[in-house]
């Protein structure tokens, strides 16, 4: 089918503000829209720039608006899109060219939360067992593949740069929840900051986004009602 | 503008609904302390809100009080029952055909004493 | 980031977010009820047209209505103010405006909140 893909396009070092450039594509129904940058670009503008890698939905390389709404460009398909797409990168990071978006501040925010184990105890012979129960307390919140869709798609931030954002808070969960790791009291501290989960409303644009499906606004509030009850 | 979803909506809305009602309740304060002053000047006063502009803004407040507090307790069924996040979109929905039983009857009343 | 994001280690932990956001929630659930009752008492079941001095030299004639409109008064003043916080805070970036907004904000609602109450607790009907 024919398509238009609408792309953004910038170059800090060339232009003043971002524009768009439209590129006319026949493409399958069953292609994905990275499919058709990679046809734009390959065929038609070798200037085009994007971040891709795996390309089948589990690096985030390829995160970005599609249609106004952000989503992995690798996973959505053409026949979703209608014929015509329009691609922005995501709101809230500097543009570094195109569709391509500084993440280091992302990174950063991600490694404040100390997302590794934390337990003084001697390690055991064998494994830190842990039970199916155990498990499913947090196992959601394990999926990330930090691609920064649901970080970028929260009103919140685009507010406030300083808000840590779902996607680091989904990181702590994933410590604070599992039983194998033993640093409740600081991770919890790190949390309980203004800047932290109370800076969440329960928009759920992070929901919509998540290529992962993590239910984001749950773990949030989970972590809310641990600091809560926690208190008294 | 980005295309969010009914949670973006929702969350919009409250913020605009919360701050134009706080906007009105500090107004409202000031003019019902008129009352120390006496009758005359409270009196006056109400007969300054049979305007019909100020008539059609009660209707707006009373819609706008309805659908904050209704979206709140909406959030608050969030905060204390976690797992009720996975529906909602279905519970604003149901929130939004409470607002229109309680509002619609409402308007109708209110509407008719309107006189332009 | 501000806060104590590096770790509360040794520090007090600022439990003042919390108690704001669970105040919200418990306040915000009291007011759904006197608020929306409020509305219909004045709004649907009166009307600006037999609202004068006189109803309200009736109605708080009797410590019920008085009291319910002092909780509705403190209430209300405190969960808008904290919520215009909260914009204020999400909104304002730079130090000096934010400090100037929330200087506004603390100093205008404590006198609007303060003229409420003495007109709720010194009124008596003239004449």
């Amino acid at each position: 089918m024919k398509i238009t893909l609408k792309v953004q396009k910038f170059d800090p070092e060339k232009d003043k503000k971002p524009y768009y450039k439209s590129y006319e594509l026949d493409m399958e129904p069953m292609d994905r829209v990275l499919d058709a940058l990679n046809k734009a670009k390959w065929d038609e503008d070798g200037t085009l720039t994007y971040r891709k890698s795996c390309a089948h939905g589990v690096c985030g390389s390829d995160a970005m608006r599609i249609n106004g709404k952000n989503a992995l460009a690798c996973k959505v398909l053409i026949k979703d899109c209608g014929s015509k797409i329009t691609l922005e990168p995501m709101l809230g990071f500097e543009v570094v060219k195109d569709l391509a978006v500084e993440m280091k501040s992302f990174f950063k925010k991600f490694k404040s939360v100390k997302p590794y184990l934390i337990n003084q105890d001697p390690p055991p012979a064998k494994e830190r067992r842990q039970s199916p129960k155990e498990l499913d307390k947090f196992d959601d919140t394990t999926k990330c593949i930090m691609c920064g869709a649901c970080t970028t798609s929260c009103p919140t931030f685009w507010a406030d740069k300083d808000y840590i954002g779902p996607a680091a808070i989904v990181a702590s969960h994933r410590f604070l929840f599992d039983s194998r790791d033993d640093a409740d009291e600081e991770r919890l501290a790190m949390m309980n900051d203004a800047d932290s989960v109370w800076k969440c409303h329960t928009v759920f644009n992070c929901v919509d986004a998540c290529p992962r499906n993590i239910e984001i606004t749950k773990a949030i509030g989970e972590v809310k009602q641990k600091l809560l009850y926690d208190s008294f | 503008m980005y295309k969010g979803g009914t949670g973006q909506w929702a969350y919009f809305l409250h913020r605009l609904s919360g701050a134009a009602i706080f906007l009105y309740l500090l107004i409202h304060i000031v003019d019902t302390a008129l009352l120390g002053w006496g009758p005359k000047y409270f009196n006056y006063m109400m007969q300054l809100y049979t305007h019909p502009l100020f008539k059609l803004g009660e209707i707006g407040l009373f819609a706008a009080v309805l659908f904050h507090a209704l979206n709140g307790l909406r959030i608050c069924i969030f905060d204390f029952w976690v797992g009720a996040t996975r529906y909602h979109s279905q519970i604003f929905w149901g929130a939004m055909v409470l607002f229109s039983v309680i509002f619609l009857p409402v308007f109708y009343i209110m509407i008719q004493r309107v006189h332009f | 980031m501000q806060g104590n994001v590096a770790g509360g280690r040794g520090r007090p932990q600022d439990k003042f977010e919390l108690r704001a956001w669970f105040f919200m929630r418990i306040s915000g659930v009291i007011l759904a009820v006197l608020a929306i009752g409020h509305l219909f008492i004045m709004h649907v079941f009166n009307s600006i047209e037999n609202i004068d001095y006189q109803f309200v030299v009736e109605r708080w004639k009797t410590p019920f209505w008085r009291t319910y409109d002092f909780v509705m008064l403190v209430l209300a003043m405190m969960h808008g103010t904290n919520g215009i916080r909260v914009l204020i805070g999400d909104y304002v970036r730079s130090p000096g405006k934010k400090l100037f907004a929330l200087s506004s904000l603390y100093t205008l609602s404590f006198i609007i909140l303060a003229l409420g109450a003495i007109i709720l607790f010194t009124f008596k009907a003239v004449g």
